[in-house]
């Protein structure tokens, strides 16, 4: 059992590196062929380059630093508070139907275009990027975490209320853990959606003080023209998604509806 | 022999009832008519037997289970428990679902036991806990397996489970609704036996739903046919059989036959 | 193991096809007389509206097709020049310089207009740029921006270190910055330039600490036309054509000041008398004349905006000799 799985994370992460050497060997050929200006398509030595450049002057770091610190506090804002809302719904049929309507209306508007109202509600800090990444997340959180707990077999409510479970504890200990595949969905669709506001946000914002995040490193780079150190930044991003793809989703999955045999 | 009989007849009219439904009726609206489901039901069940809730499919024995456990809400009459009536589920009556799929795949099998004496504070500990777990883990025979999940076991296993899991809150009443009705022909035999030896070690009263007539006659001690028609139980056959009962033996034929002639199966037609 | 050799063969194929499909249409385009000019949001581009509504391009060069485009910053424009979609970008000086440093082959062909920059706080409290604090924030386009430029200007005048309010910057673009310093919430400053540089300051309390020309110590063009090698090489009689052009916008604005301001006004979408008010202001001029470019570019170059500096003007400044 042990060694099956042992292989088959090796055989993904084979493949994996297979396809990315794949892709950076296409990008080389493409950067030397010189069909694009190499201010536009520079190749990897430079990108390389620059990407030490920035670590060593420790900017990239720090920028990393603030974005992941950024998006975590507001993805846990929002896992917390879509767990908290789906529940009162799952208890109560007039809350569920407002946050039904309210999911319907502001599922589709991207953070983006709220942002002029952020603005004047909630400046330009860092409070407004919290607030785009809470906006972006919430939503499908909370339509997954809904369908989850609609999809969850009435058997395991039933022995519950049988075993003398409350409402409190029906939640907790059945709700949840059942809908978890969905949970878990709808967590892999919100990062993914928070990485992209958090990055336009911080695009758009642009610093306060020195510290604007990845997205502003990589506006940054833009603004002087630095296109080598514009695809670090963008490297950075790309590692960050796998990462935390491969080895923290992945991972979790791994060691919990997988192990349970849910999915 | 003919003693014996008179003997338990007996014990059975001094029997405490334990659960009485006096004109229990649920009916399911569809967009036209009202579908009868139970229509006025009278039963008593005595305290620490066996009752078989035998009948063709669909007739409403799976409903009357339900109505018994307190999951699904009544048309009228009343149903009382120890004279109270029967408002929810509570954790004196359990039920035992024919789902394999009743245990939290989340849990292992001993979390699955422990964790309702965890809610319903059992054990002193979470130690005490633990050991009652293992104690009717170790009753349903499955000893070894505590820290698998279920997915992990087989249909029987995950029944044997449940089984414990229910065993261990200590009920009063066990609800079983076709509990091995999805099993194979030999390891439904083995829970079959599996569950007797639980019962009379246990002392627990058992209500056990079932469409097959010879796993009534085999483990009841009185058989509720119930038919279509009827909306209701036909008749209460007491089943005096001595124990353990062998398919064949003598008396056994004879229970059968009855049953069987109130099950309205017309071979001609 | 054979799956995998044949998908990327596959995968490459298709990149291959792309490639080849995206030089195709490079080449692909005729060579047909036409011209591609980018402007930015504001009255420091007045001619341009002029020689839009006139057609002065047209008149001067009749068989040519003219391609008008607003792009939202001086970045997009770059970038659209260097993807060979444009042929004359307007915009200020530093951002000229940083693609001239980066080695984009382009070079100022003309100065556009003098306008006002400044910089405007909302607080009483700050009488300088001295009197900032570390809850202050001043918001403005982006780095590298003639804004940004000039602030550095000034914060090396003052402390040597060009640097030093950088972290209390905040990167708006004028509409957005605009509200921010209305709100007076966290904002506190606004470097702009008009009409948003008018519009704060009719408001109370709003008050201009810094002005561009006193940041720099001399007069500058704020916005200078740019066009690429390519036009002023390969395509002279077009290049002339705009240039006269330009030039004839501006004569035009000179002599005709009442359909200028209609002209203005429709193009603004802003009411007459303003139009006027702000072109009477007296630090808003139009010339073809370029100055300034020196200055910025010593002061970018000593402090690592910019790594190479022009030896002379005309490195910067299409003449005779690049022909
Ligand atoms: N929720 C429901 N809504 C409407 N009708 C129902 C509902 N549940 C059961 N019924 C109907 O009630 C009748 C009795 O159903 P029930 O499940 O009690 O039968 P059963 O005797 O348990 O059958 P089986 O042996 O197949 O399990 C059936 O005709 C069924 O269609
Ligand atoms: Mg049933």
């Amino acid at each position: 059992m042990k060694m099956t799985n042992k292989t088959s994370s090796y055989q993904k992460i084979k493949t994996r590196l297979f396809w990315v050497i794949v892709i950076l060997v296409l990008w080389e050929i493409v950067a030397q062929s010189g069909i694009f200006p190499a201010a536009i398509f520079p190749s990897l030595l430079v990108i390389a380059r620059a990407l030490e450049n920035s670590i060593v002057s420790g900017e990239i770091l720090l920028q990393t630093a603030f974005s992941l610190a950024l998006i975590l506090q507001g993805f846990l804002i929002s896992l917390l508070a879509a767990i908290l809302v789906s529940s009162l719904a799952a208890g109560n049929k007039m809350f569920n139907g407002l946050v039904d309507t309210l999911a319907a209306i502001a599922h589709p508007l991207p953070g983006i275009a709220l942002l002029p109202l952020i603005i004047v509600w909630f400046g330009t800090g860092t409070t407004s990027i919290l607030v785009i990444i809470v906006h972006s997340v919430i939503w499908p959180m909370i339509l997954n975490i809904m369908t989850g707990f609609k999809a969850i077999s009435p058997i395991y409510k039933e022995a519950g209320l049988n075993f003398g479970l409350n409402r409190f504890q029906i939640i907790k200990d059945i709700l949840i853990p059942a809908s978890l595949p969905y949970v878990l969905s709808g967590i892999r669709i919100g990062w993914a959606r928070a990485w992209r506001a958090l990055i336009s946000a911080e695009m758009i914002f642009g610093a306060v003080g020195l510290k604007g995040g990845l997205g502003w490193y990589i506006f940054k780079q833009r603004v002087f023209m630095d296109t080598p150190g514009m695809f670090a930044g963008i490297f950075v991003i790309v590692l960050i998604g796998i990462i935390v793809e491969d080895y923290v989703f992945a991972a979790f999955e791994e060691r919990t509806v997988k192990k349970w045999g849910m999915i | 022999m003919g003693n014996d009989l008179k003997q338990q007849e007996e014990n059975l009219i001094d029997r405490t009832v334990i659960i009485c439904l006096k004109s229990v009726s649920k009916y399911y609206r569809r967009s036209q008519e009202t579908l009868r489901v139970l229509d006025h039901i009278d039963l008593d069940i005595y305290q620490g037997e066996i009752l078989a809730l035998l009948g063709p499919s669909g007739c409403g024995k799976t409903t009357l289970l339900r109505q018994i456990a307190g999951f699904d809400h009544r048309e009228s009459g009343s149903l009382l428990m120890d004279g109270h009536e029967v408002v929810q589920p509570e954790v004196k009556r359990i039920m035992i679902f024919q789902d394999f799929n009743q245990l939290f795949p989340w849990k292992t099998v001993i979390q699955n036991v422990v964790y309702p004496l965890q809610v319903n504070r059992v054990g002193e500990s979470d130690t005490a806990n633990r050991e009652i777990a293992l104690e009717y883990l170790k009753l349903v025979e499955l000893t070894g397996f505590e820290d698998s999940y279920p997915h992990q076991l087989s249909g029987g296993m995950k029944q044997k489970a449940a089984m414990a899991r229910a065993l261990a809150l200590k009920p009063k009443v066990l609800l079983m609704d076709e509990p091995f009705g999805s099993l194979d022909a030999l390891t439904r035999i083995a829970l079959q036996n599996l569950l007797l030896k639980v019962w009379q070690e246990t002392g627990v009263t058992i209500i056990f739903v079932t469409h097959d007539i010879q796993e009534a006659v085999i483990l009841s001690d009185r058989i509720a046919v119930m038919g279509r028609e009827t909306a209701g139980i036909k008749k209460v056959i007491p089943n005096l059989l001595d124990r353990p009962r062998v398919v064949g033996e003598a008396g056994y034929s004879e229970i059968y036959g009855h049953v069987y002639s109130l099950m309205d199966i017309n071979p001609t037609k | 193991m054979k799956t995998k050799v044949i998908l990327s063969i596959v995968v490459f194929l298709f990149f291959g096809l792309i490639l080849a499909g995206c030089s195709a249409m490079g080449k692909g385009r005729e060579e047909k007389l036409q011209i591609r000019i980018a402007e930015q949001y504001g009255l420091a581009y007045a001619p341009l509206q002029i020689i839009k509504e006139k057609k002065l391009i047209e008149k001067n060069l009749p068989d040519i097709q003219v391609t008008w485009r607003q792009l939202g910053n001086t970045a997009a424009i770059r970038e659209a020049m260097l993807a060979d979609e444009l042929d004359v970008g307007f915009m200020a000086i530093p951002p000229f310089l940083i693609g001239w440093d980066k080695g984009m082959e382009w070079k100022i062909a003309c100065g556009l207009s003098s306008s006002p920059v400044a910089l405007v706080v909302n607080k009483e409290s700050i009488k300088s740029i001295q009197d900032f604090t570390q809850e202050d924030r001043i918001a403005l386009p982006q780095p590298g921006s003639v804004q940004h430029i000039l602030l550095s200007l000034a914060c090396e005048k003052i402390w040597g270190d060009p640097t030093r309010l950088d972290n209390l910057l905040v990167t708006l673009d004028h509409p957005d910055g605009m509200n921010a310093l209305l709100a007076r919430r966290e904002v506190s400053a606004h470097f702009t330039t008009p009409p948003y540089l008018f519009k704060e300051l009719e408001n109370p309390g709003m008050r201009q600490i810094l002005d561009g020309k006193e940041a720099l110590g001399e007069e500058f063009t704020f916005i200078v036309g740019v066009t690429t090698a390519k036009l002023y090489q390969d395509q002279p009689e077009v290049y002339d054509a705009f240039l006269r052009a330009l030039e004839e916008a501006v004569d035009f604005m000179e002599n005709n000041p009442t359909e200028t301001i209609k002209i203005l006004a429709a193009a603004y979408q802003i009411e007459q008398e303003e139009v006027l008010k702000y072109l009477e202001h007296p630090d808003m001029a139009y010339s073809l004349e370029v100055k300034g470019v020196m200055k910025f570019a010593d002061f970018m170059q000593k402090n690592d905006y910019i790594k190479r500096k022009p030896a002379n003007i005309e490195e910067v400044i299409w003449d005779e000799n690049d022909k």
